[in-house]
């Protein structure tokens, strides 16, 4: 499939990324990690981003959540470039527009998992009640629960919950599971698959974990910082189907 | 180098700000103590070799006129070593070109040089040549401040003779390294006040004291035996008319110093007690943190063998470097500080030998007491490392209980408290010990700055208080003798002089039970206006017929206090009487040791109508001159003083030393409370790394993370104010308790400018620390710190 084909941006499309380079600049040597990266996502759709370490898929999701800004090239979103983003331009964007989740799941320990949610509903504009959101991830029980009483997989989901309770545009999660074993780790997914179906999330997930791709309805390989192949799934496979 | 090593001297080098923090409050410490306790040992020393290499008296006995042949029977006293007989006696000094009156303390010496008791150094010029009567050996200070050098000359009068005497020498006793006249005086005024140094048949023949003397000085084999042999003397003495006895530790001089030597020793006691707590404070917060944020490292050089034990001794290590080499540059600072002030003491005291030395000793403790502090804060660390087991260190550390606040459980009111505040409150409630640890911090800064700035205050509240409420004359005019009030009319006749009163002052034996001590007992008249008695509260005591009113130190002294009476026994040996007096109040004084008196009853005790011993004057303002040459015709003066000339030569002397010693204080008091805010910033700012990196990528902007750091660390700093406030009014108090001695008392007083100064330096560091916590937000990688494992 040619990655460049759509042109014109359509309704349905979220992003559009052309020509997207990241080079770190450490000390005299400069890493390229990025080289021209070019990329549409759709609105609604759950895309896996697949490719060994070094690949750049990090920097690709980090330049998408406004933590990171491209040395060069376009990241078109709503008519507007955020690689031209100042740095509170990307604040006011990450603030209105994105949710993240982390390998380590970066809870306040000395919060509770509503309190955790709190944090991100307290600054977003129309945000969902944090008991709700934690409902989404089947932990309103355990709402009162400090992240130390906390499995390592409900505190992903505590993050999740925090991650989606302020209705992001976009959900972007990097290695979610990386830390989880098998178990806990499908429930995790079942989550995020639940929220995107649910709630129709858009929902970036990167892996290095290639049976998860079942997932998606599109699979984005990177390679040496380029998107090298996207596949389409004609139908995506439930968690419980994946082979681990 | 070992790797355990390196990793330690790339930690410190990675977090020098914090180890610049620690090194510097350790040398600070250190230098300070090294500092006064040179000073304290080389001034002991310096005192004990000069007064054993001149034969400092043990005791001096003031006599009307004793016979020579008394001194054979004194001699064969039981314990008493050796005596000698000596003419002492004041008179007016007349200088060329100079107007004011000099009062120079004439001592007889033996015509030949022999060692003696209470021997002259020569310091330039020559003894006396047997034979010779009209010369004289000066002090030094004296001769220098009125310009007189060797083969000059100056005029003395004596009984309304006078006497002309060609300086042969220039010199210094073990009597008069504290160079003051008597004890009301205080303060040495070098161009006033001298000793001349005499050949004995030249007193003999001036003073009509043929074959005979009026003052008796001797060596004891045991001192602790003094009183009892002064009280044999005491019999022997008898028809002589005994003035005084003084034993060695109330001689004037010798009181002086030792309360200024005893001094330093509290402070050499004080200081570094105080810095270097600080310091293993300090210590202990950085390296708890490095345990904290190291438990992973730490697990795997456990899985790699290495023992509890030295993992344990790697924190303690880091500890002991960082304090030795604090130690080893306040050694360096200190030594060349205690040079200094040893220039100062040099000045203020008239030593003609200096014993200073670099003590080794002096070294090896301030390293044992460094070593001491440093590993008590290490210890902590050390332990926990130790004791970390390397599986569990694997895994995130569970963090501590945590608890709601109260206030969450008040929903009306929680609800209402906007979100930041919301943050703010729940950090600092559960995370008890870093909120704590912080407002501790601020507390002891502020305490220390608060004790920096208290010292000057302290001492300009004293000066202020003595010359401006206490003492309200312009001249003091003493009398060698008591006079009646005709002399007080002439006094208050002379041109220029607006008001005179008479003061009389008196000394006495003044005994509670088994305590005695010689005091001066100061008569007052009813309508005085130029010398009251008050307290530091300025409220003036009133001083009814018969009691005393007794200075602070004295009544604590003798243990006694309003209601109680005491013994009063007249010195001056003419008067047999001994009275029963009731303790009236007690005033905190700043100067002095006195007890005060109507002056009509003090007269009666004396048997006298009137009687005064010296006249207070208020003059015309630049008719100084005038009165000194009018004066200088008036026999019987013993001293005149201007109190202005008083307040200035005690700021020269005193105030300088002080301003010297408080502001190197309150350097370091600075010095040390950055240190202590910034590093409690950058440590709580460093454990706080991943939440607030969370924070960002949830949205919130730099100033927002910001503003939740900075009002918790100043609401923090805020409660520490309040908490050191009290904290460091209690040091001060203390301070007032080690300093105080004999002579002088530190009045409390914190001006209300220190309070707000302290407060707002100690808030401008935390200010300047969340400054530099800032910057570091800024720079915060996102991306690197959520990718950390926790």
């Amino acid at each position: 499939m040619n990655t460049t084909s759509t042109v014109e941006t359509t309704p349905s499309v979220l992003f559009e990324l052309r020509g997207v380079c990241k080079e770190y600049t450490m000390g005299e040597v400069v890493v390229p990690a990025l080289r021209g990266a070019s990329l549409t996502i759709q609105r609604g759709e759950l895309l896996v981003i697949l490719g060994p370490s070094g690949s750049g898929k990090s920097t690709l999701l980090n330049i998408i959540g406004g933590l990171d800004a491209p040395t060069r090239g376009e990241v078109m979103f709503r008519g507007q470039d955020l690689a031209r983003f100042n740095e509170s331009q990307r604040t006011q964007y990450r603030r209105k527009h994105i949710g993240f989740v982390f390998q380590f799941y970066n809870l306040m320990p000395n919060l509770t998992a509503e309190e955790n949610v709190e944090l991100a509903t307290e600054i977003s504009t129309d945000p969902m009640a944090p008991a709700e959101a934690l409902d989404m991830v089947h932990l309103g029980e355990r709402r009162t629960h400090f992240p130390s009483q906390l499995s390592g997989g409900e505190q992903q989901r505590v993050a999740i919950a925090r991650a989606v309770a302020k209705r992001p545009e976009i959900l972007l999660c990097d290695e979610p599971t990386g830390a989880l074993d098998i178990a806990t780790g499908k429930v995790v997914l079942e989550a995020l698959c639940e929220i995107n179906r649910r709630v129709q999330t858009t929902l970036i997930l990167i892996t290095h974990n290639a049976s998860i791709a079942g997932l998606a309805d599109r699979v984005v390989e990177m390679r040496d910082g380029e998107v090298h192949h996207i596949t389409i799934n004609e139908k995506r496979q439930s968690v419980d189907d994946l082979a681990w | 180098m070992s790797p355990f090593h390196k990793k330690l001297f790339r930690a410190m080098f990675y977090a020098w700000p914090q180890s610049l923090g620690v090194i510097a409050v350790v040398m600070c410490g250190i230098a300070a103590y090294i500092c006064v306790y040179s000073a304290y040992l080389n001034l002991s020393l310096t005192r004990d070799t000069y007064y054993t290499q001149n034969r400092f008296a043990d005791f001096e006995i003031m006599v009307e006129r004793a016979p020579e042949t008394v001194i054979f029977k004194l001699e064969n006293l039981p314990g008493v070593r050796q005596v000698r007989k000596r003419i002492v006696e004041e008179v007016n000094v007349d200088i060329d070109g100079v107007d004011e009156p000099r009062i120079g303390r004439l001592i007889s010496m033996p015509s030949r040089h022999t060692p003696v008791i209470n021997d002259v150094v020569m310091l330039q010029g020559r003894y006396f040549d047997t034979g010779e009567q009209q010369v004289a050996i000066l002090s030094e200070h004296f001769a220098r401040a009125n310009g007189l050098e060797v083969g000059g000359r100056f005029q003395i009068s004596v009984d309304n003779k006078k006497y002309s005497l060609r300086i042969v020498g220039i010199g210094a006793s073990p009597e008069y390294v504290y160079m003051i006249p008597n004890v009301q005086a205080l303060v040495p005024s070098p161009e006033r006040f001298g000793i001349l140094w005499v050949p004995e048949e030249f007193a003999e023949t001036a003073l009509d004291l043929k074959s005979a003397c009026n003052n008796i000085i001797g060596l004891v084999d045991d001192p602790e035996q003094l009183d009892v042999i002064l009280d044999e003397a005491d019999k022997l003495l008898d028809p002589y008319g005994v003035f005084a006895k003084t034993k060695r530790e109330n001689q004037l001089s010798n009181r002086f110093i030792s309360d200024e030597i005893k001094g330093l020793g509290v402070s050499a006691r004080i200081i570094p007690t105080l810095f270097l707590g600080i310091a293993a404070l300090i210590l202990l917060i950085l390296l708890n943190r490095m345990v904290r944020t190291e438990r992973t490292q730490i697990g795997l050089m456990k899985a790699f063998g290495y023992s509890n034990w030295s993992v344990g001794f790697h924190y303690i290590e880091y500890g002991l470097i960082l304090a030795v080499t604090g130690c080893l540059a306040g050694f360096l600072l200190g030594q060349w500080m205690a040079g200094g002030m040893i220039k100062i003491y040099v000045q203020f005291y008239q030593f003609p030998i200096l014993e200073s030395r670099v003590y080794l000793d002096v070294l090896t403790r301030s390293m044992g007491i460094t070593l001491v502090f440093a590993t008590l804060g290490a210890l902590t660390a050390a332990i926990q490392a130790a004791q970390i087991q390397p599986a569990e260190s694997m895994r995130a550390e569970a963090p501590s209980r945590v608890a709601r606040i109260w206030l969450e459980y008040l929903p009306f009111i929680w609800r209402r408290i906007s979100f930041t505040w919301k943050m703010i409150l729940r950090n600092i409630s559960r995370n008890r010990f870093r909120s704590s640890v912080n407002c501790f911090g601020v507390a002891i800064s502020l305490s220390l700055l608060l004790m920096g700035f208290f010292m000057s205050d302290s001492v300009q509240f004293g000066m202020d208080f003595q010359f401006q409420d206490v003492q309200r004359e312009d001249v003091k005019v003493s009398f060698q003798k008591e006079q009646g009030r005709d002399v007080l009319y002439e006094a208050s006749r002379f041109p220029n002089v607006r008001r005179a009163e008479g003061l009389l002052e008196y000394p006495f034996e003044i005994r509670v039970g088994w305590k005695k001590k010689d005091i001066v007992v100061v008569g007052i008249e009813k309508d005085a206006e130029m010398q009251r008695v008050m307290n530091f509260d300025l409220d003036v005591f009133p001083l009814g017929d018969g009691g005393l009113v007794l200075a602070e130190s004295l009544a604590d002294d003798l243990s006694v206090g309003p209601g109680d009476m005491v013994t009063l026994e007249p010195l001056m040996g003419r008067i047999d009487q001994i009275y029963e007096v009731p303790v009236r109040a007690v005033a905190q004084q700043f100067l002095g040791t006195a007890a005060y008196m109507d002056h009509g009853a003090l007269s009666r005790m004396l048997n006298e109508p009137y009687a005064i011993t010296s006249a207070l004057l208020r003059i015309d303002s630049g008719s100084r001159d005038v009165l000194n040459k009018r004066l200088k015709d008036i026999g019987g003066v013993a001293a005149v003083s201007f109190k202005a000339d008083a307040y200035q030569s005690m700021m020269d002397t005193m105030g300088q030393s002080m301003n010297i010693t408080n502001s190197i204080l309150l350097a370091f008091a600075g010095v040390i409370a950055f240190s202590i805010i910034y590093n409690i910033t950058a440590v709580s700012l460093s454990e706080r790394q991943r939440e607030l990196a969370s924070l960002r990528v949830l949205g919130l902007s730099i100033p927002e993370v910001g503003r939740i750091m900075y009002m918790e660390n100043i609401l923090m700093g805020a409660l520490g104010v309040v908490i050191g406030l009290p904290m460091g009014m209690g040091i001060c108090a203390l301070l007032v308790e080690a300093y105080s001695n004999d002579m002088f008392r530190l009045p409390f007083h914190i001006a209300r400018r220190t309070y707000i100064f302290s407060i707002l330096l100690t808030m401008s560091f935390v200010l300047l620390a969340n400054l530099a916590a800032r910057r570091k937000i800024r720079r915060l990688d996102l991306v690197e710190v959520l990718k950390e494992r926790e």
